[in-house]
């Protein structure tokens, strides 16, 4: 009986294998890690679990087209790729998923991590580092009147939008005798009179009344600064944001918010800066940055330029000497722009701010250090699971898988006697070889997935009462044991089959145009229809072929 | 031996028209009622944001929801869940968005800060966030519509292939009724549609399909045999072969599912649900829906054999034509003798 030998034998390979790919073990394996491939020796644990198991966050991000037109996004994406995931290795997750989904989205997974918008902020920080030289020639003061005419004539004055209404009965008169212009640089003195220094220093040719105007007050000790109530900033942004209005702010410079709210009396005001549109330095040239705090300015960055950022860093300050310099960290100030006493070399730092914890400053320094990220991303889906919830449906799914598997045996025992005990070995064998195959393709145990694993439990079970009830019919024709077995196996075959690949047809269409949840599914289901054919027609009947071999056929079958 | 329903003669095509007439009892008031009120889509269809939140003590809905009203969460919708825990949905806001460049995000902040309010920080735990942009709604909506298309379509070649076109034709509209079935029992049942329960409607699609390929290869097989049998006694025939596979199978994957429904807590309950109907279903239209269109399809289009009428006229179910089939003519009947 060679032939029962072989099947045996391959039994018992394909049970080796799937122990084998269960087990926990160290492996080598090629990765990535930027642009080239290294060796990397990791433990790898099979079948993890998925987040909904385990608690953790998804994210999937997309690139945010509203701030920036993009050509060739699925290229931008891969370098947008490389920056989160240079950011997520060093935020200290184990076992993070960074990966690209489709050619639109990028997918992050960090397991255990609850705290939702630090984790945001880490990906989606573009870190876009400027150096930008204040304006020093009241430029906005002469554009102003030009401005107001603008949003007058597009008649956005009369529908200003949310947060203005609310506040403008009670603002709007404080507020354009607030409107001062920019004092002398480096004149301290106003400072201390940013609200009430004084409407009759008001150059000649400003409208203290014009729509935007009116919100934006002067004051600041240095060129280029000017504050804005917080209550009216969404407004002021909006008429910022029409295209008339940033085609009549002055040549070469731009306006960036301050990161800060500061206070002046009793109201919070946000600073907006007129700044150089040409930065002297971008950040592109960073090699470090570490968080630390200091006595006076609080929490800072700081952070070291390579030789040729210090070159370059050291010559455009020595000629900007006693200027402001902004600090822009995507289109932000950081603090307040510092004057340049001297050429700068290669080190400096970003001011935080005082309230801010080490943390954000950790955060900042780490998405510093990782780079900007090449396009804008804006978060498409967020998904935490806590780690409650993911226990709770392992218990659950253990205790449903443990009381169906209970009474799939017990059914199938009590109504097939002997040959329903060796469809349950069939079975053990298919529960071991789909977990092996799921663990071999590395797969991630999710609660879909587990899903489609009790499922095709019930492909796998079906595919023995095909084959019993035949074996039955041909018994009941007359037909001996040894043939009743052949016949019956013979002709459960192509419904078998059929049933099979009609399912792992639906499976794989599934795989093919589904995402996370519905893929986890069709994975689950697709490795144990092939563990459930094998399983039915090659492994039970290999139990009947002993059985014929050991009894000679001499005993009825229990069936 | 322990046998149920052995040698069985019933005759089961026979009631078609009982069958019909409930199906359309059952169905027809879905389809006047999903085009006025539509189907609750989950938060990965609709976009917006999603928080299921545990208490120590099961909280108070309607003061949760005054306070979350008037903290400036948009479009609030609050359900419980469990006994301590609820759930609770907004709709998306883009003028939140513009201000903090959170995205999705900000309105559970906003959730958060007034549950913060409410119970203090500590009082309560978040057990699961899920914020999703429109955008991506819509494209799993498409997704989903897309894969059923083409899994149909690949069925229906396969099984045109294996067996006839007939046969994958009433495979695959026997199907499509177990679809409207379950999509017209999750209206009733008020069932939100998910990601989770599209795949249950998916895998009663494997489930039908693989119940109707059990009873049409039999049907095959029959047909292969030289009897001079009307198609209608041959279907009722290998409906009564095949009848204890069906039963059997039936009943253990209605266990397994038992022991979902009951354990298997809230997440995986309507999946377990959509199935458990889905299966009752699929098994019943094999009899039902796919057999009776085998014969429909088979008096319609009645099959041709080198001129002579083959299968056709015994479709009727009328006196059998006299004929004796040659296995070369049973060899042109094609896909069906392979």
């Amino acid at each position: 009986m060679s032939n029962l030998k072989i099947r045996l034998l391959l039994i018992v390979v394909m049970i080796g294998g799937a122990i084998y790919s269960l087990f926990p073990r160290t492996v080598v394996e090629r990765v990535r890690r930027g642009d080239r491939y290294v060796y990397d020796t990791t433990r790898r644990v099979p079948l993890k679990r998925g987040l909904d198991l385990q608690g953790g966050m998804h994210l999937s991000l997309e690139i945010d087209e509203a701030k920036q037109a993009v050509t060739d996004k699925s290229e931008a994406l891969d370098r947008a790729l490389k920056v989160v995931r240079t950011r997520i290795d060093e935020f200290g997750v184990s076992e993070p998923i960074v990966q690209k989904s489709g050619n639109d989205r990028i997918i992050v997974e960090l397991p255990g991590i609850d705290d939702e918008a630090r984790a945001i902020d880490v990906v989606q920080k573009s870190a876009f580092l400027q150096f930008q030289i204040t304006d020093e020639t009241r430029a906005l003061e002469k554009v102003l009147p030009r401005i107001d005419a603008i949003i007058r004539e597009s008649g956005a004055a009369a529908a200003a939008p949310t947060a203005g209404d609310s506040t403008a009965k009670t603002g709007q008169k404080g507020l354009q005798e607030l409107f001062t212009p920019g004092t002398a640089k480096g004149d301290s003195a106003a400072k201390a009179g940013g609200d009430s220094a004084a409407a009759d220093t008001a150059p000649v040719n400003l409208t203290t009344g014009g729509p935007f105007s009116k919100l934006v007050a002067g004051g600041g000790d240095m060129p280029g600064e000017y504050f804005v109530a917080e209550t009216d900033v969404l407004t002021a942004q909006h008429y910022l944001d029409m295209p008339a209005v940033r085609a009549a702010l002055p040549p070469g410079k731009t306006l960036r918010w301050g990161a800060d709210a500061v206070s002046r009396g009793a109201t919070m005001f946000r600073p907006l800066y007129l700044v150089d549109t040409r930065p002297i330095i971008t950040g592109e040239y960073l090699t470090d940055a570490k968080p630390n705090q200091v006595p006076i300015e609080g929490t800072v960055v700081e952070f070291t330029l390579n030789n040729e950022g210090g070159r370059r860093f050291r010559n455009e300050t020595g000629k900007h000497v006693g200027d402001y310099m902004a600090i822009v960290l995507d289109d932000r100030v950081m603090g307040r722009p510092p004057v340049i006493q001297s050429a700068i070399g290669t080190r400096g730092q970003i001011t935080m701010g005082q309230g801010r914890s080490l943390q954000e400053a950790q955060d900042l320094a780490l998405v510093l250090r990782a780079g900007a990220l090449p396009v804008p991303l804006k978060v498409a889906e967020v998904r935490k699971i806590g780690a409650s919830l993911g226990e709770d449906a392992i218990r659950q799914g253990l205790a449903a898988g443990a009381l169906g598997l209970g009474l799939v045996i017990l059914i199938m025992i009590v109504y097939y006697r002997f040959s329903g005990f060796l469809a349950v070995l069939g079975l053990l064998f298919y529960g071991l070889t789909t977990l092996g195959i799921l663990a071999g393709f590395d797969a991630t145990l999710t609660l879909p997935g587990l899903a489609g694993f009790v499922l095709s439990i019930g492909m796998a079970v079906d595919a023995n009462f095909l084959i019993f009830e035949r074996i039955r019919e041909e018994m009941v024709r007359g037909k001996t044991i040894r043939t009743a077995i052949n016949e019956g196996f013979d002709h459960a075959w192509s419904a078998i089959v059929d049933t099979h690949v009609t399912t792992a047809l639906t499976a794989a269409i599934l795989y093919q145009f589904g995402t996370g949840p519905v893929r986890g599914f069709a994975v689950a289901l697709l490795a144990g229809l092939a563990a459930s054919m094998v399983s039915a027609i090659f492994v039970v009947r290999t139990l009947f072929l002993v059985w014929l071999h050991r009894t000679r056929a001499t005993q009825p079958l229990s069936i | 031996m322990l046998r149920i329903l052995h040698d069985t003669k019933i005759d089961f095509i026979r009631l078609w028209r009982t069958a019909a007439i409930v199906i359309a009892v059952f169905i027809l008031p879905a389809l006047v009622l999903i085009p006025i009120s539509g189907f609750n889509y989950s938060i990965e269809f609709t976009g917006g944001t999603l928080m299921q939140v545990g208490f120590k003590q099961p909280p108070d809905v309607a003061q949760v929801r005054s306070a979350l009203t008037q903290g400036g969460v948009p479009g609030v919708e609050i359900a419980r869940f469990g006994t301590n825990e609820l759930v609770i949905r907004a709709q998306e806001s883009s003028s939140v968005e513009r201000q903090q460049s959170g995205g999705a995000e900000t309105v559970a902040t906003q959730i958060r800060a007034t549950l913060d309010k409410l119970f203090g920080a500590g009082g309560y735990d978040v057990v699961r966030t899920e914020a999703v942009g429109p955008r991506v709604g819509d494209e799993l909506r498409r997704q989903a519509a897309t894969a059923t298309l083409i899994a149909f379509g690949l069925t229906l070649i396969y099984l045109a292939w294996r067996f006839e076109w007939r046969f994958a034709l009433a495979a695959v509209l026997a199907t499509v009724h177990d679809i409207i079935a379950s999509l017209a029992f999750m209206k009733y049942m008020n069932i939100e549609i998910s990601v989770f329960v599209v795949g249950a409607i998916l895998t009663v699609i494997g489930y039908s399909m693989n119940d109707k390929v059990v009873v049409f290869d039999r049907v095959r097989e029959n047909l292969r045999q030289a009897r001079k049998e009307p198609l209608y006694d041959l279907l009722n025939r290998s409906v009564n072969e095949t009848l204890p596979r069906t039963v059997m199978t039936g009943s253990t994957t209605l266990a397994c599912l038992l022991a979902l429904l009951i354990f298997g807590g809230e997440v995986i309950r309507p999946f377990a649900w959509v199935l458990t109907f889905g299966i009752i279903i699929g098994t019943f239209s094999s009899i039902y829906v796919a057999s009776p269109l085998l014969l429909w399809t088979e008096r319609k289009w009645p099959r041709r054999v080198g001129g002579k009428d083959a299968v056709g006229p015994r479709s009727l179910g009328s006196a059998p034509v006299a004929r004796k089939p040659s296995s070369r003519s049973r060899e042109a009947e094609g896909a069906v003798t392979r």
